[in-house]
């Protein structure tokens, strides 16, 4: 799955920006994105694909970064599900 | 000077109100309390958020927002700009009593009502109570000396007097001073319900529910909002062509070191002369005096008495305002905002009345301008009083400008 497309109109809807800034290569900072803000939409997209981030987060510093880091958490679960207990 | 307040959404605004008796005390019906629930409170009427973008609001708490917006007033008034050097040489001085009350109260209602597993990362950083403090350096580059006060009710007077004393001893040369609060949430109004403070209803007439100094006075109203003076040493000022509005001259502050929540003449008459000493005034000099008055029993009878103590028989001469029968207490920001109308009644020479005072408590003989603004030739010092729970007393006093 590819969640860059969620994950932008979830930027756009929970801080204001504009769909031309939420490019896959924008840096969060730049778009006033701080540490705190990305915990908090990070924790959104928790709840939102109803997965578990790890206890040791990696460091995301575009939007794109976000992306991919969700695409790996979904691929993580989805063959955890999968594969024969 | 900048103000966010029940009257209005600016200082000017919120003054004239003033003068002309408006109350911005009205019925209060949160989304928690059931429909008969009877209450009243002064709350801010005019919209925050348009002030801020989204991803801003995301960690600033409502006594955050109100503190901004007071400030940017404030510093729009001065023309001053923090941008280059000037910032390094200028202080935040910040009253609060609860600080993020608001975001404190969504926290405890996740975590043991609705039983969220984690709460909203910023909480911290909202709820702490030098959170509005810091976010005024952030919003306007000011990177001096930062300092918070939390003396209840008397913070933001302690806060002016303290930048007052900052700038007269040479550590800085400009601060930011006032305060903010707000705290119209379901436990923190219960809270106060509990104390026995707060003014009764009036059942027909809910805005004039306060009446400080009257005899049928029952307490006072809670309020929010904020209040931001700009204050600055005589040589800067003068030197970029500031429009000085007044001058500070005068600071006290004592404790009452009696008890945490009945007031105590003695103090109060300790931080009155205090004030006047270090402005080397003697009492005829106050033209008129903003007063503490909430509105409780004990509390009006105790600063009349307090003003008597000090002033001798010229206390019958001085008109005193108790301007909280309009604007309701604002706790943490109520010293500034009450500073601001006493500097505006000296430019406008006018003083605003205490409204709701129809009947005279015997006790409480003093001239508190009962029968609405009253214009004065001679208004050149104004004095204004806060006194706090915990037993903090400070009072300031101003008075005209002159080059």
């Amino acid at each position: 799955m590819n969640s860059l497309s969620v994950i932008q109109q979830l930027m756009i809807e929970e801080f204001g920006l504009e769909a031309s800034q939420v490019g896959s290569e924008a840096k969060l900072e730049e778009l006033g994105v701080d540490s705190l803000a990305t915990i908090e939409f990070m924790f959104l997209l928790e709840d939102k694909f109803k997965l578990r981030m790890s206890d040791n987060p990696v460091a995301v510093k575009t939007v794109g970064d976000i992306a991919r880091e969700i695409d790996l958490l979904l691929a993580q679960q989805q063959a955890a599900s999968s594969s024969p207990s | 000077m900048g103000a966010i307040a029940p009257l209005g959404s600016d200082a000017r605004t919120f003054f004239e109100a003033l003068l002309q008796g408006r109350s911005g005390v009205r019925r209060f019906q949160p989304s928690w309390a059931a429909a008969e629930y009877n209450q009243i409170a002064a709350p801010v009427l005019s919209e925050l958020a348009q002030h801020f973008t989204k991803l801003r609001r995301i960690a600033l708490d409502r006594v955050a927002q109100l503190s901004l917006q007071a400030v940017k007033e404030s510093l729009g008034q001065s023309g001053i700009d923090f941008s280059d050097d000037a910032g390094e040489s200028a202080g935040i001085y910040w009253g609060t009593s609860l600080g993020g009350a608001t975001s404190l109260e969504t926290a405890y209602n996740d975590v043991l009502v609705t039983r969220a597993a984690r709460l909203k990362p910023s909480t911290i950083v909202m709820v702490m109570n030098n959170a509005a403090t810091g976010q005024i350096g952030i919003e306007f580059g000011i990177r001096g000396p930062s300092y918070t006060f939390s003396s209840a009710c008397s913070s933001s007077t302690v806060a002016i007097g303290e930048a007052f004393r900052a700038i007269r001893f040479g550590l800085i040369k400009t601060a930011v001073a006032g305060g903010g609060e707000a705290l119209l949430t379901q436990g923190v109004i219960k809270a106060w319900e509990s104390l026995q403070t707060l003014a009764k209803v009036d059942p027909n007439r809910p805005e004039t529910s306060c009446r400080p100094f009257a005899a049928d006075r029952t307490g006072f109203v809670l309020g929010e909002g904020a209040a931001a003076l700009i204050l600055e040493d005589e040589q800067s000022a003068r030197q970029r062509g500031a429009n000085i509005l007044a001058e500070i001259v005068g600071y006290g502050n004592t404790t009452d070191a009696g008890h945490i929540a009945q007031p105590d003449q003695g103090g109060q008459a300790r931080a009155i002369k205090a004030a006047l000493t270090e402005a080397g005034m003697a009492p005829q000099q106050i033209d008129h005096i903003n007063a503490h008055g909430t509105g409780t029993k004990v509390g009006d009878l105790s600063e009349t008495n307090a003003i008597k103590q000090v002033f001798g028989e010229y206390a019958h001469s001085v008109p005193i305002s108790a301007t909280k029968a309009l604007h309701g207490h604002l706790m943490g920001a109520t010293g500034a905002l009450e500073m601001i109308a006493a500097i505006e009644a000296m430019r406008g020479r006018i003083v605003p009345p205490t409204a709701h005072l129809n009947s005279p408590d015997p006790e409480c003989d003093l001239d508190y301008v009962s029968e609405g603004a009253r214009s004065l030739s001679k208004l050149d010092v104004v004095m204004s009083n806060s006194f706090g729970f915990g037993g903090n007393n400070a009072v300031v006093i101003a008075k005209r400008y002159v080059p």
